[in-house]
């Protein structure tokens, strides 16, 4: 069946859809929630590939509707996760949650078909609008939503202005607003976009916005945050910025700053939050690579942690739905209590430890594989070296702070004397459905194999990414054993504490506050009377100026014409003395 | 404070004995993990390079051991200077 | 007929200002405005076809040749802002009506409309005129009949702040007097054309260039570029709200194009820039006002404040559309004369109607407003995604330009204050979308339903123009470039 008279973005039936949800209740608000994703999955599986639809903007050609390989992986998971979010939330989730949600999750398909850089950008900009609603929509339940969510707009709405400058220097020096790799071309605007990209990556030095954000939204919200906008930036550098070597050292930095994050955190989904950044970590690495298996590593491992990480957040949401506690602290024991959800999180947690026969297994080993696959004559072979020991390292890791911790502190460990049960069916059910995807992605990954973007590599070397060797899978059997000793052998230096971390953040949630209050300090040395006499001043002196109300809020005449004075005398007097 | 602390500092008599059960089994397990390893042969990633250190005897245990060791250790040593109560920004 | 449409352009709406007050009715003075306006538009529109191949027409006033007689001169430049401003005309007369009731005691609407008529007269001749005093006595006529209509609002500050602008207006008309008095003195002659020439070899003359700061600063004044903003919030904070609408769409558009006809048809681009380096102070005016305005906007309460305030800033995008002094900058400058328009048309008519139902339009007010008034809240939306500078809206195709233009120059400083002020502008639009859309309605506050049609149909069809030439921006942009490279001609 080809769509050739008739054929629209496919993220526009989710952006509708988010309007429409609002209008219909009950019933068939249920079935529009699991039919318009499908919808849209069916829809991205019609468009075969190429540019279809051109709108002119000024004297470009915006191509809203471009198929590719990389794109159409993208959307499939896209689809797929706004699916199984969707099913999750179903009616737990407030009605502006679920709008924003899809509102959201289509933007980000939009962008995997954006053939040009301001269609590109409208999307990004929707997204960052969307997933802030979803954030939002969670105020109600916690006050701490709302100051989050706008922490999170300001830290995107920054990135979008670098990336909107980036875009623009680059038409400027091109004339030309395809959206294709960047790397042959030169100049600050290539870095501006590489920069927009990187914030909404989780990238340094503007990490900590992930782990600020997500943790604060509802249960279902934060699976639907999970699964968007990281995997957005990761494939808008798949396409433009393959190879580019800073990748490499941004994506490692991320690898390990989430592990040792991860390691010191005891609110579950904030050590969630932080495990997204250093698994998207291994994506962007691969990316620097650059190779044609690096990528479709990146590409694989991004549909794969799309799906383990909604798994565990699902998870991780069902306990805080039924205990009301975010703690590792608080927890332990509910294995009896909560089995499915317990199961669910279990083999999350083996998926995102890449144990063999889980998606993890099949996606990441293609990275590590990237890592040797080229050393010999890479143009820095060393650095390879680097990656492929360090990635080994983090492989460990990530069973260590989320593949054991997780379960450990939540399931097992000891009793906490809580008492739950497990959430609703319809929670249950979307668990269940993708832990089934994380075990048959593992055990059948030609499935994935076959819709990765560069098919000539995987026909052509198939001895490069041989998944199931009995070399591999004994040396990955071994990592993950000895990792799982060294946890429990240091159990007592993992003890959970009622802490935060520090981060990046520390700057505009602290120190802007700290130095406001500084100065007030110092007025207030003055004595109460003066403090008092001059707050009233600068309170009046504001009313005055722009005051909402009060009697005058008018500038006095003489003080304008003063200005008008000035501006003409100046102006005379430098055209007199020159 | 943590659930996992209080395990430790107050063992009774059957938990020990579970303790050691545990331990036994691990134990056990580990060794199957090894024992592989004296019938199949790892190939070097790097060997065109001259690194060989992959395809040792026993690499990705000990590798994995002491870099999950390492990391703990330097989340530690970070946790010093990073962690502050959860109430920090709240105030 | 058709050869006497330049002339018939300003005559149509100033005798018909005359002819309704003199009918005393309210009604018929309403329909009288509204035709007038329409005809306008129609003229503006024969005007600007007719001299969209790049041709002028020059028309002299009773058949006295210029240097004597006054004329009018059409180009495409003046074509384009006749066409904005009598657009503008055409959608809002219609709205006043409804929109006056609420706001203007009855008694005065033959007054209001007699003003309105007036303005729109002197504003259209400003624009046509190609007489330097004939300029001025326009420009009288139009903010004379401004003081009235802003006075006019039922907030007792009203008549201060018409008061002050009146202050204000005058220094500046003033000004203007002035330096077209020393151009006369220098030439001996008030039309702009034989000016152009005769200010030729006259380049090093004291008095030109005394002249050229009298005139800058002058219509500085009047389109309220920093630091000669201050009367503008005031006044457009309490005008009636068709008033604000009607000004903020046309009155700032009209003045930067008296800088634009001043500065390239007189005195020349390379006197302007090569001369007096006017670039240096308007990038640098602009920049602070951008920036400033935006933060300001920001802080306020009354959303009315707060787009007159955006307007600052908006005004401030302009100028540093003729301070970049390149082909790019202009096209975005002019774009921005229609564009703004159309944005800024949307937004304070959509807070009118807030007006017309509510009884005020502060943040307050708006509480709520999404789903009672979804119409005229959606409109506000799209108004404001266009402030912003969204793809797809008029927006983003002036404020492209200005970024583009910015990298041209290599000024990349500037382009982060374009940049960071669009972020501005996203905070202060979300604080009403977030009010309106988010918060429940004040328990204290009446539900209030959807602005009746009669208000709503001109606001959709700005909103409609907002996106239509938000994604097909061939006609401006092509009529822009072509103004731009004209007026630069030979500097670039």
């Amino acid at each position: 069946m080809q769509l050739d008279g008739f054929m629209l973005p496919p993220g526009l039936i989710l952006i509708l859809g988010a309007f429409i949800l609002p209008q219909v209740e009950g019933r068939v608000r249920h079935a529009l929630l699991l039919a318009l994703p499908l919808l849209t999955l069916l829809m991205v599986w019609l468009i075969p590939h190429g540019s279809h639809l051109t709108l002119g903007l000024m004297e470009y050609e915006l191509e809203p509707l471009r198929s590719s390989a990389e794109g159409r992986l993208f959307a499939t998971v896209f689809a797929v996760a706004a699916f199984a979010g969707g099913w999750y939330a179903l009616n737990k989730a407030t009605l502006l949650e679920l709008s924003a949600a899809f509102f959201y999750a289509g933007s980000a398909i939009g962008v995997t078909f954006a053939g040009d850089l301001i269609t590109l950008f409208i999307y990004w900009e929707l997204m960052a609008l969307g997933s802030t609603l979803v954030l939002w929509a969670n105020g109600k339940q916690n006050p701490r939503a709302y100051p989050a969510s706008m922490r999170y707009l300001l830290v995107h709405l920054c990135g979008g202005v670098v990336l909107m400058a980036g875009i623009a220097g680059h038409v400027y020096a091109t004339g030309s607003i395809a959206f294709s790799s960047m790397t042959m071309t030169d100049g600050l605007a290539k870095w501006l976009i590489l920069a927009g990209f990187l914030v909404n990556v989780g990238a340094p030095p503007l990490s900590a916005w992930i782990a600020d954000a997500y943790p604060e939204a509802s249960p279902s919200g934060m699976v639907f945050l999970s699964a968007f906008t990281t995997k957005t930036a990761v494939f808008v550098l798949i396409v433009g910025f393959p190879g580019t070597e800073i990748l490499i050292y941004i994506g490692l930095y991320m690898v390990f700053y989430g592990i040792v994050y991860g390691l010191l955190e005891n609110n579950l989904r904030r050590l969630m939050a932080y495990s997204i950044v250093s698994q998207v970590g291994f994506m962007v690495t691969a990316v620097g690579i650059g190779t044609e298996l690096a990528l479709n590593g990146a590409a694989a491992h991004a549909f794969a942690h799309i799906i383990y990480k909604a798994l565990l957040l699902m998870s991780a949401g069902s306990v805080l739905l039924m205990t009301g506690k975010r703690h590792c602290t608080d927890l332990g024991g509910l294995f009896k209590h909560m089995p499915i959800t317990a199961i669910a999180g279990i083999t999350g947690a083996l998926a995102i430890s890449a144990f063999p026969f889980t998606s993890g297994f099949v996606t990441k080993s293609l990275e590590t594989a990237a890592a040797y696959q080229f050393a010999a004559t890479a143009s820095d072979p060393m650095l390879l070296v680097w990656v492929w020991f360090l990635l080994t390292a983090a492989s460990a890791g990530s069973f260590l702070y989320v593949g054991l911790k997780f379960p450990w502190f939540v399931f097992f460990n000891k009793d906490a004397g809580l008492r739950p049960t497990d959430p609703a069916p319809h929670m249950q059910y979307a668990m269940w459905f993708f832990a089934f995807l994380c075990i048959a992605l593992g055990v059948f990954p030609e499935a994935l194999y076959a819709i990765l973007p560069y098919q000539n590599d995987l026909l052509a070397q198939p001895k490069s990414y041989q998944q199931y060797t009995a070399s591999h899978l004994l040396s990955q059997f071994q990592l993950l054993l000895f990792a799982g000793l060294a946890f429990f052998a240091l159990l007592p230096l993992l003890k959970q504490t009622l802490t935060i971390s520090l981060d990046v953040d520390w700057i505009y949630r602290r120190l802007f506050k700290v130095l406001g209050q500084e100065f007030t300090f110092k007025v207030g040395d003055l004595g109460g009377k003066t403090e008092a006499k001059i707050h009233g001043r600068i309170k009046r002196l504001i009313a005055h100026m722009h005051g909402p109300s009060g009697p005058r809020i008018h500038w006095p005449s003489g003080f304008m014409v003063l200005w008008v004075a000035v501006l003409l005398v100046g102006a005379l007097g430098l055209y007199y003395l020159r | 404070m943590s659930a996992s602390g209080n395990q430790r500092s107050r063992p009774s008599p059957s938990r020990w004995s579970k303790r050691r059960t545990r331990w036994l089994i691990v134990a056990v397990l580990l060794a199957l993990a090894i024992v592989p390893e004296f019938f199949v042969t790892h190939y070097a990633h790097f060997e065109s390079l001259g690194i060989e250190l992959d395809a040792r005897f026993g690499f990705y245990a000990w590798y994995s051991f002491f870099a999950c060791g390492a990391m703990i250790a330097i989340a530690k040593l970070l946790g010093i200077f990073l962690k502050r109560r959860d109430s920090y920004y709240d105030e | 007929m058709s050869m006497h449409l330049p002339a018939l352009q300003v005559i149509i709406p100033l005798l018909l200002a005359a002819v309704i007050f003199l009918f005393n009715n309210a009604r018929i003075a309403y329909i009288v405005s509204v035709a007038a306006s329409w005809l306008c538009l129609a003229i503006a529109i024969q005007l600007l076809l007719l001299v969209n191949d790049g041709s002028v027409i020059e028309y002299a006033f009773g058949g006295w040749e210029p240097p004597w007689g006054i004329a009018y001169n059409v180009d495409q430049l003046n074509a384009f802002v006749l066409v904005i401003v009598s657009g503008i005309a055409a959608i809002m007369f219609p709205f006043s009506w409804r929109s006056i009731q609420a706001e203007i005691p009855a008694s005065l609407h033959v007054l209001f409309y007699t003003a309105l008529l007036l303005c729109l007269a002197g504003l259209l001749g400003m624009t046509i005129t190609g007489d330097a005093f004939n300029f001025f006595v326009l420009l009288e006529i139009s903010s004379l009949a401004t003081y009235t209509l802003i006075s006019l609002g039922k907030d007792r500050r009203s008549l201060s702040a018409a008061f002050q602008y009146l202050i204000m207006g005058t220094i500046g008309g003033t000004f203007i007097l002035l330096g077209v008095g020393l151009l006369y003195t220098l030439t001996g002659t008030l039309n702009m054309a034989d000016l152009a020439e005769r200010i030729g070899p006259l380049q090093a003359s004291r008095t030109l260039q005394a002249a050229f700061a009298f005139l800058v600063v002058g219509i500085g004044l009047k389109l309220a570029m920093f630091p000669l903003h201050l009367w503008l919030p005031g006044a457009y904070a309490t005008a009636p709200s068709v008033v604000s609408a009607f000004l903020a769409a046309t009155a700032t558009k009209v003045a930067v194009y008296a800088l634009l006809r001043f500065m390239f048809g007189v005195f020349g681009a390379d006197f302007a820039y090569g001369e007096m380096h006017v670039e240096l102070m308007l990038v640098s005016l602009a920049l602070v006002s951008v920036l400033f305005a935006s933060l300001i906007a920001l802080l306020q309460r009354g959303v009315k404040r707060m787009l007159a305030y955006s307007s600052l800033a908006q005004i401030g995008y302009m100028l540093l559309g003729i301070g970049l002094a390149n082909v790019s900058g202009l096209t975005a400058t002019l774009l921005h004369l229609f564009n703004h328009a159309l944005m800024k048309g949307v937004l304070f008519l959509a807070l009118a109607m807030v007006f017309y139902r509510t009884g005020g339009s502060s943040m307050r007010h708006m509480s709520g407003l999404g789903r009672q008034m979804p119409w005229t809240m959606a409109a506000f939306v799209v108004g404001g995604l266009s402030l912003i500078g969204v793809p797809l809206t008029v927006g983003f195709i002036s404020k492209w330009y200005l970024i583009l233009a910015s990298i041209e120059r290599g000024w990349w400083p500037v382009t982060a204050v374009i940049l960071v002020a669009s972020l501005i502008a996203v905070m202060y639009i979300w604080r009403v979308v977030e009010v309106a859309y988010f918060k429940e309605r004040p328990a204290d506050l009446p539900t209030v339903s959807e602005a009746p049609l009669s208000l709503l149909l001109p606001t959709w069809t700005l909103v409609a123009a907002n996106i239509y030439f938000g994604i097909n921006a061939s006609v401006t942009t092509g009529i822009a470039q072509n103004v731009a490279q004209t007026l630069l001609g030979g500097v670039q």
